[in-house]
């Protein structure tokens, strides 16, 4: 089972609201979109190793950590990323990331 | 250009991802039991399908409405999409319901089903109060009148619920005022008479509590002149109280009201449960929350508050920390995590190869990650960071 680590994203976030308005107009069920959620669960992380091929640097102060059930939660305040193409600044970013070796159980 | 590198990759990937998704779950889909037309009916209210069936195309709608991925969609869409953002589709039965009824309109021009489809994935706020079904129908109306897709965007634009008032502006200029009262009522005024809407009040009646119906509004183009009261709404059977000044029913009684929602409803299941209440109209209710002769209350009131803020002060209690414990309030040092309202929280979500800290330097090494900084998007297979705590 992958990740449902990328449900909170952009594209994470709007498929589940589509699936949501799915479901309230009764043209899927919930377990269905469920199903629809792993399976993108699936499609994002291996995407996301396979299709993606870039490098960001970043650099900042770090206002809190929190390591947690093998998940590493930041926050850092003031930060700077840099891509080969565009620097981006950011007053305040949140960094959650996962354990890489291996995925976790899936609820 | 700067950004091409990243805006470039990240809709594609995003497109990638959605066909493989989309391609996996229609074996779901058919799998269990869900029609495909389920997938064409979307299908047919998207204005460009980019991709293989109409139900993910709510999906890109969404992320159109993010705006967080550029390119995805061109700027009308984004225009029209945007303002979506604001809608609140609350009523879904009703927006079910208005499908089966508006089914012709809707095939008739593909840009204004669009629109509509455009109605039906707006973002979903919670606290919303009871939304105009309505929405939808003058949508469609106003789509058979040939409004331009900004046109109706800018109709949409009503954050309901945000504001008392607010104005439509129909596709022949006309305002429609849609005051929003206190119980959520919605009652459209007709200023003019150009783009007349017809509406069907549909209360739904249920005993036992007292609930704002949901009105549904059908919308129907009408030619010629009609009177500005025909736009006017009438509304749950709350109003039928506020009429009734002699008789003042706590809201937190839900017994007498429905009583009289009751008879109004034809329904008469509680009237004589509560005989004393339907006795009430006819007499002044004088106690209760109509009760006068409450100054001795609240001198009573009055001692008993002096006595807790005595108790609090030796407690030091959680509330009212601020004035009274001034000392305890500056103990914290640190900030709220939600100090700023802000639109975006910058957010990366990623996976960590290692995570390294030597006295105060920590070092990050971060891999697939998505990001999403100043509200767009950004991707990454590998990052690396430096911080200092």
């Amino acid at each position: 089972m992958a990740y449902q680590l990328y449900r909170n994203t952009t594209l994470g976030n709007s498929l589940q609201e589509s699936l949501d308005e799915l479901i309230q107009s009764q043209q899927i069920t919930p377990q269905l979109a469920l199903q629809v959620l792993l399976q993108f669960d699936k499609a994002i992380n291996a995407a996301l190793a396979q299709r993606v091929r870039n490098r960001v640097n970043f650099r900042g102060s770090l206002n809190t950590y929190r390591f947690c059930d093998n998940v590493w939660t930041f926050v850092l305040n003031d930060v700077e990323f840099r891509e080969v193409t565009e620097l981006i600044k950011v007053d305040k970013v949140k960094i959650v990331a996962c354990d890489d070796t291996g995925s976790n159980t899936t609820e | 250009m700067a950004n091409s590198a990243n805006t470039n990759t990240v809709p594609k990937l995003y497109r990638s991802v959605i066909e493989d998704v989309i391609n996996d779950v229609r074996d779901i889909f058919l799998d269990d039991g869900v029609d495909e037309q389920v997938l064409m009916e979307l299908k047919t209210l998207l204005p460009r399908c980019l991709g293989i069936c109409g139900w993910h195309s709510l999906w890109e709608n969404k992320l159109m409405q993010s705006r967080a991925v550029d390119g995805f969609h061109s700027e009308e869409q984004q225009l029209l999409l945007q303002v979506q953002q604001q809608h609140q589709p609350q009523q879904q039965q009703h927006h079910h319901h208005h499908h089966h009824q508006q089914a012709q309109p809707q095939q008739t021009v593909p840009q204004q089903a669009q629109t509509q489809q455009v109605l039906i994935p707006a973002s979903q706020q919670a606290t919303a109060p009871q939304v105009i079904v309505p929405d939808s129908k003058l949508i469609q109306h106003m789509n058979a009148s040939n409004m331009s897709a900004a046109a109706t965007a800018a109709t949409l634009a009503l954050p309901a619920g945000v504001t008392p008032v607010q104005q439509i502006l129909t596709n022949s200029g006309q305002l429609l005022q849609v005051v929003r009262a206190a119980n959520g009522a919605q009652y459209i005024f007709q200023p003019q008479q150009s783009v007349v809407l017809q509406q069907q009040v549909i209360p739904q009646m249920q005993p036992g509590g007292v609930q704002a119906p949901v009105i549904q509004q059908v919308l129907a183009p009408l030619p010629g002149g009609i009177s500005p009261q025909t736009g006017v709404i009438i509304q749950p059977q709350q109003i039928l109280f506020t009429g009734n000044k002699t008789q003042v029913i706590p809201t937190t009684v839900a017994a007498p009201t429905p009583a009289q929602a009751q008879i109004t409803a034809t329904g008469q299941q509680q009237p004589q449960a509560q005989p004393a209440q339907t006795q009430a109209p006819l007499v002044l209710q004088v106690d209760g929350t109509g009760d006068t002769s409450s100054e001795e209350d609240e001198d009573e009131e009055e001692d008993y508050d002096d006595d807790e803020e005595e108790d609090k002060e030796k407690d030091g209690a959680e509330d009212g920390q601020v004035e009274e414990e001034p000392l305890n309030s500056e103990d914290d040092v640190s900030d709220e995590e939600g100090q700023e309202l802000f639109d975006t929280e910058n957010v990366v979500v990623c996976q960590y190869d290692k995570i390294h800290r030597s006295k105060n330097k920590w070092k990050f090494h971060l891999k697939d990650g998505i990001m999403n900084l100043n509200g767009r998007d950004y991707i990454f297979s590998k990052a690396i960071g430096d911080a200092e705590w």
